[in-house]
């Protein structure tokens, strides 16, 4: 194989001290700016970018994608820690995360996070090591029909499960929707539902919607429970760790399930949030434990964390391929490609393959230096929590609102926060699930977009979404997750005495 | 003392008022299917209807089903304690806005934990204020992120 | 130290040295410069080479911060520096959309409230097909269209912004008719030509040359008075300088191209736009700055002062007529 000898050649090209020593000082920046309010990898890429300018393209790119994935595993230390996510893609980390910290597994929790992310990064890594020609060449079959067809699945195969009312989860969804819906629309070139305020002029942030339904909402219940943490004082062991590393492979079909859904979506456009959402969902729905999601189950920690990071280092490869960024890491990193003098594009394979390959190889190393140094600081965030409640209580509050923000710079999404964190309280106690409402702001815009551009090209015909094999066939499979269970749902409800589901 | 049915009650108002702005708003561009697919306002006008009908429906829901929803919500107790978190936090967004978020971090975090923490004086200062300067200098110097700033900040030279 | 001749420079400078008092402007803090592109785009990429440029050759005392405010298609920066009337330590980038937005969207500035400091650069805008497409030149393909309209699709970046207005203005000159399918940028169109799911697109040099070179789509014609500048082959065959211009193609588009424009908030002592104008100019003169606009065939220009205000007067009335036309203008 061709592949592996460039491989080979691209391990040559990382397997440096400096380079090794760059990776470190990567993932470290990374952690810290993953954990810290407000900062993600986009600033941690924004800021080293003028560094690197000196240095050469491929320690540059070493530099900057380890600090990406220091920056992933830190985004799920807080989810896990505090329930809030530091990245959109580690929404559905909180889940089960949170809760099973608040029920003392918090290393537990962070092991498995760590331990199932760095097992997701090399599947995808091992598929663009193999497959990276056709994969270039299968992500330029997607166009908007597929693309809508791509979100449809997400959501199908993550909405209509739970125990909540429906009315309630239509409501939860629909208010997603709502909000993706407001500021710029791409395909009219108008304003939406900003109602002459330019505060609303960019849209409602997804994450400061997060910051304040997870992270102030929860606050607020736990404060209304009676200021403590339930049984977080347990002291945090390195055996545990160890303990827990043993029974990973017990989570080996949700592994491999999960790090399909994170390839799968990484190379089409669905995206890391898409597919921690959906493989959660899967999860969910295959599991013989399916009441206990929710409630701290390891497996719905383990679910999204694969498929989140299997997509992140599966979308790299998309990003060299055809130029165009995944994300708002990919994109600055992009940008930082261009100045150093590489045109992302089907060429740079061809013309820098050293870059490609010390990059594909750099990521396999990076990945399992960040493994090794996050389970390392384990401990350390860990202790986080035996802080009395008086003083980390208000402390997350800060937090929350600085980094509320730090996302655009504008005092006004401090009051959106505060909003949001009252809803966020009153759904929690009124058992209106949130999930779907954060689903539907990250895919919301992006599905109508799809949806929209797909009727222009077919001048409103609805066929277009079976005009080729790929696009049905995704159409169908999503058809089936949306519809299944309601179906199956339906008769055995047919078949049985209704019971009443208001209080559920 | 508020009990559920209020609760579920003013959600379920408050939703659908939420739904119905998004069905005004979206009343300003075509709503219609027009050559080239839904017009602009299409998908935020129907999505807006059904977080109406839903809301509907929950106020339905809870209307039949009102005795099963006398439990307590929130009782007088649980209250105060809300009350204790959530005001301060507003008064830390308004100060935020009058005199910058790292201002405002350090009195809201002496504040809490004088009088919730019971933590003494010096202490709760010292840890505000710490906090502060841990913040500034991580963000503003270390990661050059701007934060919100007031008054202190500008009689200090910080920018 | 003193090179260039011009009088502003030569002021500027010897006023940056203590010489003439009365126009000491510097910058006392921080200068923020405030992109109205997300991170990657267009402007994102300018604003950040002029960033790199500055710190490199010291040309600013003063530290630079990048905030990006792309909301709105750019609308939230320049409302941000709307918002930051007579505080000259905030450098909005941009380009022709500061005074183009607010025609197609209710948006609460109004073009004149910015001070435009210079232009940097003109992106140009090329006609481009798929690489397995019949057409050989920009006549040909134009005639198809012709035959078959609103049934070729023609991509771009956004809807009523360069991509779309360059669309409309081939439609009126021709009489061909396009469906024009919006994407979220000039690099998704790129992909979407590539995979052959729409048939043409009006992308910048730098959003297809990739693509180009990779043999996946092909230029028919450059909107541009004269042929790009002489440089390496792109392709086995072709370089840029060896496209048509449209007109010589047959689309009788004189030219279409894009500003890269800076600017400052109003109410600004005319001091600093100088200091600025300066500051920027020198930017232009690096072999960074050359090297930026051949990686990416704009074509350089360096606007600014009176010369700026009336390459501003001219695009502006262009654009608006066409805006009118298609009944875009929103009151």
């Amino acid at each position: 194989m061709e592949n592996f000898a460039s491989l080979l050649h691209g391990f040559g090209v990382a397997l440096t001290t400096y380079h090794v020593t760059l990776m470190m000082i990567g993932v470290l920046l990374g952690i810290l700016v993953g954990v810290l309010p407000g900062l993600g990898a986009p600033n941690g890429v924004s800021l080293l970018l003028p560094l690197t300018f000196t240095m050469d393209p491929v320690a540059a790119i070493i530099l900057l994608t380890s600090m990406y994935w220091g920056a992933l595993f830190g985004g799920s230390t807080t989810s896990i820690l505090f329930n809030i996510p530091g990245e959109p893609s580690s929404v559905a980390t909180t889940f089960d995360g949170y809760p099973m910290a608040r029920q003392g597994q918090a290393a537990q929790a962070l092991t498995l996070a760590f331990l199932s992310a760095g097992f997701g990064a090399l599947m995808g890594v091992i598929l663009i090591t193999i497959l990276s020609s056709w994969v270039a060449k299968f992500a330029l079959r997607f166009s908007s029909p597929e693309y809508f067809a791509v979100y449809f699945l997400a959501f199908a195969s993550f909405v209509g499960l739970g125990a909540a009312s429906p009315f309630k989860t239509i409501v939860s969804m629909g208010l997603g929707f709502a909000f993706a819906a407001v500021g710029m629309d791409t395909v009219s070139g108008g304003l939406r539902l900003t109602f002459g305020f330019n505060e609303l002029l960019s849209g409602i942030s997804f994450l400061i919607a997060v910051i304040g339904l997870f992270g102030i909402g929860e606050l607020v219940l736990t404060m209304e429970e009676g200021l403590h943490f339930d049984g977080i004082k347990v002291r945090v062991r390195a055996r545990d760790v160890v303990k827990t590393i043993a029974t990973l492979p017990r989570y080996w079909m949700t592994l491999l399930r999960s790090s399909a859904i994170g390839c799968w979506m990484g190379i089409t456009p669905g995206g890391p949030t898409a597919a921690s959402f959906m493989s959660y969902g899967l999860a969910k729905r295959l599991s013989r434990r399916k009441d206990a999601f929710g409630h701290g189950e390891p497996e719905g920690v383990v679910a999204p964390e694969t498929a989140d990071h299997a997509a992140g280092s599966s979308a790299i490869l998309p990003m060299l391929a055809l130029g165009v960024p995944g994300s708002a890491t990919a994109a600055v990193m992009m940008g930082g490609l261009m100045i150093w003098g590489l045109n992302p594009g089907p060429m740079l394979f061809i013309e820098r393959p050293d870059f490609v390959w010390g990059l594909i190889a750099s990521m396999y190393l990076g990945n399992i230096v960040a493994v090794l140094m996050v389970l390392a600081t384990i401990p350390l965030f860990a202790s986080i929590l035996r802080i009395p409640f008086a003083i980390i209580g208000p402390i997350i509050v800060i937090v929350c609102f600085i980094g509320a923000y730090t996302v655009a710079g504008r005092p006004f999404d401090l009051w959106l926060a505060l909003l949001f964190g009252v809803a966020g309280y009153l759904f929690k106690k009124l058992d209106y699930p949130i999930a779907p409402l954060v689903l539907a702001m990250v895919l919301g815009d992006k599905a109508e977009d799809a949806f929209r551009q797909s009727m222009i090209m077919s001048k409103g015909s609805l066929s277009i979404f079976w005009s080729n094999g790929l696009v049905a066939t995704l159409m169908v499979i999503g058809l089936a997750l949306a519809f299944g269970p309601a179906l199956s749902t339906l008769a055995s409800r047919l078949a049985r005495p209704k019971t009443s589901s208001v209080a559920a | 003392m508020i009990n559920r049915f209020s609760a579920e009650i003013a959600t379920a108002t408050l939703t659908a008022g939420l739904g119905l702005t998004a069905v005004i708003g979206a009343l300003e561009f075509g709503i219609g299917w027009g050559d080239a697919g839904p017009e602009p306002g299409a998908f935020p006008f129907y999505i807006g209807l059904l977080v109406v009908a839903a809301s509907a429906g929950n106020l339905f829901q809870t209307i039949t089903h009102r005795h099963g929803l006398q439990s307590v919500f929130l009782d007088r107790e649980q209250a105060v304690r809300v009350a204790s978190f959530l005001i301060p936090m507003v008064a830390f967004v308004v100060i935020a806005r009058l005199l910058g978020l790292y201002v405002a971090a350090a009195l809201y975090l002496t504040f809490v934990m004088r009088v919730q923490g019971k933590y003494r004086l010096i202490t709760s200062a010292a840890s505000g204020i710490g906090a502060a300067v841990v913040f500034y200098l991580v963000l503003e110097v270390g990661f050059q992120v701007p934060l919100l700033k007031g008054p202190l900040e500008a009689a200090l030279g910080l920018y | 130290m003193i090179k260039k001749t011009s009088w502003l420079v030569a002021s500027a400078i010897a006023v940056t040295f203590g010489g003439m008092a009365h126009a000491d402007w510097k910058p006392t803090k921080p200068v923020e410069f405030v992109v109205t592109s997300s991170p990657g785009g267009g402007t994102d990429n300018f604003a950040r080479v002029v960033q790199s440029i500055i710190s490199k050759h010291n040309l600013m005392d003063q530290s630079i911060v990048v905030t990006n405010k792309g909301g709105g298609s750019g609308a939230e920066g320049y409302l941000y520096a709307k918002v930051a009337a007579g505080d000259p330590h905030k450098l909005t980038f941009g380009t022709n959309n500061e005074y183009l937005l607010p025609y197609v969207a209710k948006l609460a500035y109004k073009p004149d409230e910015l001070t435009p400091v210079a232009a940097m650069a003109l992106d140009e805008f090329l006609l481009w097909v798929n690489a397995t497409s019949p057409y050989q030149d920009a006549k040909s393909y134009i005639e198809a269209v012709k035959a078959k309209p609103e049934s070729f699709k023609m991509g771009g970046s956004q809807s009523k912004d360069t991509d779309q207005t360059l669309t409309s203005l081939i439609q009126s000159a021709t009489g061909a008719k396009f469906i024009y399918v919006p994407f979220q940028g000039g690099g998704a169109a790129g992909v979407q030509l590539a995979g052959g799911h729409i048939d043409s697109n009006t992308n910048n040099p730098n959003e297809n040359a990739g693509q180009w070179k990779a043999g996946a789509v092909k230029p028919l014609c450059v909107f541009s008075p004269t042929r790009l500048q002489e440089g390496p082959k792109v392709t086995a065959a072709m370089g840029w300088a060896d496209i048509p211009t449209c007109k010589e193609a047959g689309i009788p588009i004189d030219q279409f191209q894009m500003p890269r424009t800076v600017w400052l908030p109003a109410g600004v002592p005319s001091e600093a736009v100088a200091y600025y104008a300066d500051v920027l100019k020198k930017v232009s003169a690096t072999p960074e700055w050359k090297e930026y606009i051949d990686r990416t065939s704009q074509t350089n220009r360096f606007l600014a002062g009176e010369e700026l205000k009336k390459f501003i007067a001219s695009d502006d009335a262009k654009n608006r007529k066409v805006f009118e036309q298609e009944g875009w203008i929103v009151r």
